[in-house]
């Protein structure tokens, strides 16, 4: 009941909200959907993607491409966007889902340097001058896609915590080899997880790009963007329903309100920010939330202490 | 074919100063198991240090290389005894993301101390070279890369033959044994991290001799020195100058041959490959 009121207040932002209101939350509401689509591969099958600002990228590109160059309309765009990004994330899961650890994490962090590399040296997505989409001054539209797209991607979240395949990533996630013992098709699993994270960040960069009108290799592929959403879902709390929204509305906020009130230094603080929160709530705000009510301050010194040498 | 001897030595030279770049992080990564995304930032801030050093105090750059390193020691040894000791057990993203931050931190502290000016250190005998035949040896980058390699191979004796070194291998290998042995891992964690950093500074001293130093060059410095540790492996130093020779002449090479843009494809696109079918690195054990 809460959440569907959650969602109608949210849903009606455009009605009573000013202009730069609806901007920040077309922002903040795509920002939550990458760092929701972050939380299948990252935070339940516990695969620490640096590669999805590729999907975002492929996304984007997608619709670009598809309206830039071909004429087709919008819909077609994300679609076309969404099935590169899955082709993709199934060509390229099934050799780098085999690595673990870091080492997965730095291989898909590769992608997105080469993709960038190749995209500008590809005529069709205009090289590296980037593509000039037919401008859409209609920000209320923006802003319910992208609402909708995030109810969609955290459906799709609360599905994973209650099917035979959510628990498989769990599985996969807390021991690779126990989960291929117990008969979880791991290679199917994981390259299928990649593939669903991989879409709704497609989708994401569709409706962005879109929605500025104009992309270029250097922002679609943005390393930077990508760790902004393994933070956001991080600081929320990787591998739960609500944790990556609430980090991402939250770290959306705090990092608006900061560049407003001392612009030099939002950076800084930001930084900050990031370092005390991993430091002192580990799990992220879901679990400060479930643990802090019992716990009281010692919840932050316990975290401290299991987590120092 | 006089061409391709010149592109081949610049790689090579290239190499030397990536290999340096690398050792620090491949260091941490392998002892402490924390990849140091703010490792870049540090050469960043070796680089500026060495500038200063130069421009105000008139300290040749080459000569002033150990009183960076012993800056930037003590300022790795800090951050790892206050802060990283306190997360090292935390799973791998948080280890990453606090270095991520303090990457973000030191990118924004440096544009404010340092302005985003590119700096580069410039000693008179800069434009000086040796002609070998046809091949040209820049004076400067042929001395960054010998110091380069006597840091790596000194790394490599200093983890081999010295009782701290040992410590340093044990507890990479075992920290519970290590412990039993007496090893204090808050100290050693610390003086591996400060090592790890001081490496860094130096290597950022040598950057700030062939190429500019501003605050944003940390990002693509870490990504550099990761594509090396993986391409040399972790288990070796000696690796890490396989691997920084190898990026060096690869992005030579793509520069020559197919054009400079595909630098970065070839050696990422070598990185992946690498990972793939030997993760361990080319001189890596067999996993």
């Amino acid at each position: 009941m809460l959440l569907l009121a959650a969602i109608a207040v949210l849903a009606a932002v455009p009605w009573f909200g000013s202009d730069v209101l609806i901007q920040f939350g077309i922002n903040a509401l795509l920002l939550a959907v990458l760092a929701q689509g972050w939380n299948v591969i990252g935070g339940y099958a516990g695969y620490a993607s640096f590669g999805n600002s590729v999907f975002y990228g492929l996304g984007s590109y997608g619709v670009a491409i598809a309206m830039a160059q071909w004429q087709l309309p919008f819909g077609g765009g994300l679609l076309f966007g969404a099935a590169l990004a899955a082709v993709f994330a199934v060509l390229i899961g099934i050799p780098v889902l085999r690595l673990r650890g870091h080492y997965f994490a730095i291989a898909t962090l590769a992608l997105a340097q080469v993709m960038a590399a190749i995209v500008s040296n590809v005529k069709l997505a205009g090289r590296n001058v980037g593509l000039v989409l037919p401008p859409l001054n209609n920000d209320p539209l923006f802003y319910e896609l992208s609402l909708l797209l995030l109810v969609l991607a955290t459906l799709t979240v609360y599905w994973l915590t209650r099917s035979r395949f959510g628990f498989g990533l769990i599985a996969i996630r807390e021991n690779e080899e126990g989960a291929a013992v117990m008969g979880v098709n791991t290679t199917l699993y994981k390259t299928v997880a990649f593939a669903i994270s991989g879409v709704f960040s497609a989708l994401a960069g569709g409706i962005h790009a879109y929605w500025v009108t104009f992309i270029d290799p250097e922002s679609a592929f943005d390393i930077g963007l990508n760790v902004k959403m393994i933070i956001m879902a991080v600081f929320g709390g990787p591998g739960t329903v609500f944790g990556p929204v609430v980090g991402a509305l939250s770290l959306s906020a705090l990092s608006e309100l900061l560049s407003s009130e001392i612009t030099s230094l939002a950076g800084l603080f930001f930084g900050v920010v990031v370092v005390v929160a991993v430091v002192v709530m580990p799990r992220g705000l879901a679990d400060v939330l479930r643990r802090f009510r019992c716990m009281g301050w010692r919840y932050f010194a316990e975290n401290i202490r299991s987590h120092q040498l | 074919m006089d061409l391709l001897a010149q592109v081949l030595v610049n790689g090579m030279l290239l190499g030397g100063l990536y290999a340096v770049m690398a050792l620090g992080l491949a260091l941490v990564w392998g002892v402490l198991n924390i990849v140091n995304l703010a490792h870049g930032a540090f050469i960043m801030l070796g680089g500026y240090l060495s500038w200063y050093l130069y421009t105000y105090a008139g300290i040749d750059p080459f000569l002033g290389l150990p009183l960076t390193a012993v800056v930037m020691f003590a300022v790795g040894y800090g951050v790892q005894r206050g802060l990283l000791n306190l997360i090292v057990r935390a799973p791998m993203f948080n280890t990453l993301l606090v270095t991520f931050g303090i990457e973000v931190v030191l990118t924004y502290l440096a544009q404010l101390a340092f302005s985003a000016d590119f700096r580069t250190i410039n000693p008179s005998y800069v434009g000086d070279s040796i002609a070998l035949g046809t091949v040209v040896l820049p004076v400067s980058r042929l001395l960054a890369f010998g110091i380069a390699i006597l840091l790596t191979v000194s790394m490599w004796l200093f983890l081999l033959r010295t009782r701290l070194g040992r410590a340093i291998r044990a507890t990479a290998q075992n920290l519970v044994a290590a412990r039993l042995y007496g090893v204090e891992p808050r100290h050693l964690y610390a003086m591996t991290f400060g090592i790890g950093i001081a490496l860094a500074g130096a290597a950022g001293g040598l950057y700030g001799t062939v190429s500019q130093i501003n605050p944003y060059i940390g990002a693509a410095l870490t990504a550099k020195s990761f594509a090396i540790s993986i391409i040399g492996g972790l288990d070796n130093p000696l690796g890490v100058i396989v691997g920084g020779l190898f990026l060096g002449i690869l992005e030579s090479l793509t520069a020559l041959y197919i054009g400079s843009t595909f630098s970065d494809v070839a050696s990422f696109g070598v990185l992946v490959l690498v990972l793939i079918v030997r993760p361990t690195g080319l001189l890596g054990k067999a996993a």
